[in-house]
């Protein structure tokens, strides 16, 4: 068997420079060098250069993740420095370098799948106190926590938290107990309860958002468990399981509050000032944009609400274009897709790695086809590329998870056995 | 090194079994995932490419380009005041073409604001071509509309070999150029199509009731069924059925009793059984009618909506049944849909040639696209039952109407329907037919409102549209 040679680190991180110095270039022909743009461009040139040195210091072997991660923060700090105008997004940028920061910590802590795991009651701690937080700290329904100076979002932090939760190995899976005859794994119970818990914050908050996020990775937790216990998966299970799912779905449309139903079944094109306004704003902005987009900084998007968040992608599509637009939703598919190109060591980081890649892509989906109206509009946040510190951050914990998922740490074992 | 050498070490055997495979399959779930949201990004960008023009429009973020007849001559224009044209270019189109201020919602402009868009998503805003071709005559039109004289009313027509769309009127009518400063001064049904709504359509209805007989009973046995009339017929639920002929007609049948617009015997001929009720609802059903309260398909001209017929028929011997198969009580129907299925008596298959407005889309940057083909209608009644009402309709128009249309070759039905519009009675004029010459192969159906005896009558604003759409091509 060939063994594919890997792409250099140094290879990639020229990629990344070579990139965001592309970028800089269109940056100077809508502004011209002004110190704006000469500082935006020393900033982002010299954290890549900086950030490379740092990863060929510290860990040289899962550089997939990094290298990625360094390309889409920068893209991501160079799009919110020019959205409207040309203005360094300082505190963007500081979170982006804390995500980046968050992600080497994350790695450290679960690159052990063992020590991960045994840790998983401090998972559970941080998860119910989190929740607290949400509970009682969060203003009334509401999502977030203000502290004066700043604000924080909680439940942007459950969810690496749960992606915690949901992984699981598989000497957990074989540690069964019984009750009345009944035998069941103590830690599915658990999942199980949490994503309730979580069900019901959400229900209580009424930003129902984020609950698909973690249905889904709940879900594909249940999946990974289920493909563990059965050698054969079966059909019926399979089936049941999809009737289970339809049946909850059809049951949460029809109990859905009313400002849910209000958003699924709204005509954006018949309420344009209204319910509709950001959306036809955002698809208009896109038309507008075409192709190739008016021009960094030549947008007014920027004028409405949640255009570096919630629309932020159609606010890039009006300023760089459709095609500069997708470029950067596949750049950060890659995170997830990483780990098809090199697989998780151990059952444990497949849990991680699986539950990473549904909370990227629920987000991702939910945001941009939500913008675009093909899906009612949510107010979630595209991992990086949205405004947010504590989406950031959370999202630099999950790239932590995906590094680790491909981090060397057992591949000793599979060498020595002759796997390949 | 100590602890690396511990993470290596295999915690349970049964792991290297079972571990891979499971881990395999966690791959194959996140390739899944990925694909089925790389498939949809694919769709959204498609879809925004090919509804960025729709974007545009409805945003009110570029320009718009124009609307023409079938020579033409300027419907609508988008690019420029409406006021640079002659006073009264658009007094007759108003509320079938429309404009982009979005008071009327069932219009040409309103149902291709994409179309005419001077926008692409790969150009952007341009000062573009884009324009819309219609298969509108607006001489003809025109013609028309001022044949109405200060009635208020509707005629339509269309071609029915082709499927064009030659004339549209609906009176009164919104002129487009003038704005909607008097809006509320403006008389009522200013801004809408009278043509496309449903309405009493009084006599004309006895074609649809002819049909479902000659369907249900055959051609010849029903031209052979007299009945009596006195000027009043009792029916068996009691009720009095009058004649307008307060004298009556006497036995007659089919053929006289069509020409005299007799209610007498054709409530006597629902009433005999000889088309059982549920043949009738069978080819009303089939007709596009929502009988009794059932659903039916909404008709479309390229966009524009065009409500279905509907009646209420429960019993062969009640009055409301009887009533409605004569074209009164809870029966409505659109001018737009008696002209279809004139079309379809026209041709003697019993299916219409499908009609269309819009003939050809023209882009921002010049490229024209003819409209799709049409194809036809669904069958709306048997073949035999179009050629029998046909030879009817024929006979009517050469003993009643030879000098209406002296030198043409038509076939027609007129009505008179008794209007209760929240209180305030009063009679409309319709009349609905098809012209069989090769100089204007129309089908047609005019509608006057509370006309008078004295007035202008439907046929002669027919002959002005037969005079109009002669020699089209």
């Amino acid at each position: 068997m060939t063994k594919t040679k890997p792409i250099s680190h140094p290879f990639l991180l020229l990629l990344v420079l070579i990139a965001h110095a592309a970028m800089m270039l269109l940056v100077i022909l809508s502004f011209g060098i002004t110190p704006e743009v000469i500082k935006l461009a020393c900033i982002v040139l010299t954290a890549d250069f900086v950030g490379s040195i740092i990863l060929q210091i510290v860990q040289r072997e899962a550089c997939t993740v990094d290298t990625v991660l360094l390309l889409v923060i920068g893209m991501s700090t160079i799009y919110q420095s020019c959205f409207g105008g040309l203005e360094f997004a300082t505190k963007h940028f500081i979170f982006s370098v804390g995500a980046f920061l968050m992600c080497q910590a994350s790695y450290l802590v679960t690159r052990n799948p063992y020590r991960a795991e045994r840790l998983k009651p401090l998972w559970y701690f941080m998860f119910f106190a989190l929740v607290a937080a949400i509970r009682f700290l969060t203003g009334s329904r509401s999502m977030w926590i203000d502290l004066g100076f700043i604000t924080i979002q909680p439940s942007e932090f459950v969810k690496p938290v749960f992606v915690l939760i949901c992984a699981s190995s598989i000497r957990t899976q074989l540690k069964k107990s019984e009750y009345l005859g009944i035998h069941f794994v103590p830690d599915n119970l658990l999942l199980i309860f949490c994503t309730a818990v979580i069900a019901v914050l959400q229900w209580w908050c009424r930003d129902l958002g984020s609950l698909p996020t973690f249905l889904a990775v709940a879900g594909l937790a249940v999946m990974l468990r289920f493909c563990y216990l059965r050698e054969k998966i079966s059909v019926r299970l399979i089936v049941f399981l999809g009737l289970c799912v339809v049946a909850a779905g059809v049951f949460a449309w029809k109990l859905a509050p009313a400002y849910v139903q209000e958003r699924l079944h709204s005509d954006i094109w018949s309420d344009m000032s209204g319910t509709g306004y950001q959306q036809v704003k955002a698809l208009t902005a896109i038309a507008e944009g075409g192709w190739f987009g008016k021009g960094a900084g030549n947008g007014s998007l920027i004028h409405v609400a949640a255009s570096r968040t919630d629309i932020v992608f159609s606010t890039i599509c009006e300023e760089w274009g459709l095609f500069t637009g997708m470029m950067t939703v596949i750049l950060v598919l890659f995170l997830p897709a990483s780990i098809l190109t090199v697989p998780p060591r151990s059952y444990y980081h497949s849990g991680l790695a699986v539950g990473v890649a549904a909370v990227f892509m629920v987000q991702m989906t939910l945001n941009i086809f939500g913008s675009c109206n093909l899906i009612p509009f949510t107010g979630v946040t595209i991992p990086f590329i949205s405004q947010g510190g504590s989406s950031m951050l959370a999202s630099g914990i999950l790239a932590g998870f995906l590094k680790a998922a491909q981090a060397p740490v057992l591949t000793g074992r599979r060498t020595e056995k002759g796997e390949s | 090194m100590a602890e690396r050498q511990k993470l290596q070490r295999p915690p349970r055997p049964v792991l290297d079994i079972s571990a891979p495979r499971s881990m395999r399959r966690a791959g194959k779930w996140t390739a899944l995932i990925l694909t089925a949201f790389i498939a949809a990004l694919i769709y959204l960008g498609y879809t925004l490419i090919t509804e960025s023009s729709f974007y545009m429009a409805k945003s009110g973020s570029t320009t718009y380009g124009i609307v023409c007849d079938r020579t033409g001559d300027v419907l609508f224009d988008g690019s420029q005041p409406l006021t640079n044209y002659p006073a009264g270019q658009f007094a007759d189109v108003g509320n079938l073409i429309g404009d982009t201020s979005g008071q009327m919602s069932n219009t040409v402009v309103a149902k291709h604001l994409s179309e005419l868009a001077n926008y692409s998503f790969t150009y952007g805003n341009q000062a573009g071509k884009a324009k819309v071709e219609t298969t509108l005559s607006h001489s003809a039109n025109r013609a028309v509309f001022n044949a109405f004289g200060e009635k208020n009313g509707a005629a339509v027509a269309y071609n029915w070999r082709t499927g064009e769309m030659l004339v549209c009127v609906s009176r009164p009518c919104v002129d487009i150029a003038q704005g909607y400063a008097n809006l509320d001064s403006m008389p009522s049904g200013s801004l809408l199509c009278k043509a496309f709504f449903p309405t009493v359509p009084g006599s004309t209805q006895k074609v649809s009731t002819l049909l479902a007989a000659y369907e249900a009973a055959g051609v010849d046995t029903v031209n052979a069924l007299q009945f009596d009339c006195t000027g009043k017929w009792v029916n068996a639920g009691g009720d009095t059925i009058n004649c307008h002929q307060a004298y009556g007609h006497g036995t007659q049948d089919l053929v006289h009793a069509f020409a005299n617009s007799c209610n007498p015997y054709f409530a006597q001929l629902v009433q005999s059984g000889i088309a059982p009720l549920s043949s009738i609802i069978g080819t009303y059903t089939r007709m596009g009618y929502a009988v009794n309260g059932e659903k039916a398909d909404t008709l479309s001209l390229d966009g524009i909506t065009i409500q279905p017929a509907s009646t209420k028929l429960s019993d062969a011997n009640n009055f409301e049944t009887q009533w409605g198969a004569l074209g009164q009580g809870k029966t409505l129907v659109s001018p737009y849909q008696l002209m279809l299925w004139q079309g379809a008596i026209a041709n003697g298959s019993g299916s219409a040639v499908q009609p269309y407005l819009i003939r050809s889309y023209t882009s921002p940057t010049g490229e024209v696209t003819e409209a799709p083909a049409h194809g036809a209608t669904p069958q709306f009644f048997t073949a035999a039952a179009a050629q029998g009402v046909k030879d009817v309709e024929t006979q009517n128009a050469t003993d009643h109407y030879y000098i209406s249309f002296d030198g043409y070759s038509c076939g027609c039905k007129s009505g008179t329907a008794q209007v209760n519009d929240d209180g305030r009675e009063y009679e409309n004029s319709l009349l609905a037919g098809f012209c069989l010459d090769d100089r204007a192969p129309v089908a047609f159906c005019i509608l006057i409102e509370e006309r008078q005896s004295w007035e202008i009558s439907t046929a002669q604003i027919a002959r002005v549209l037969l005079n109009a759409v002669s020699g089209i091509s």
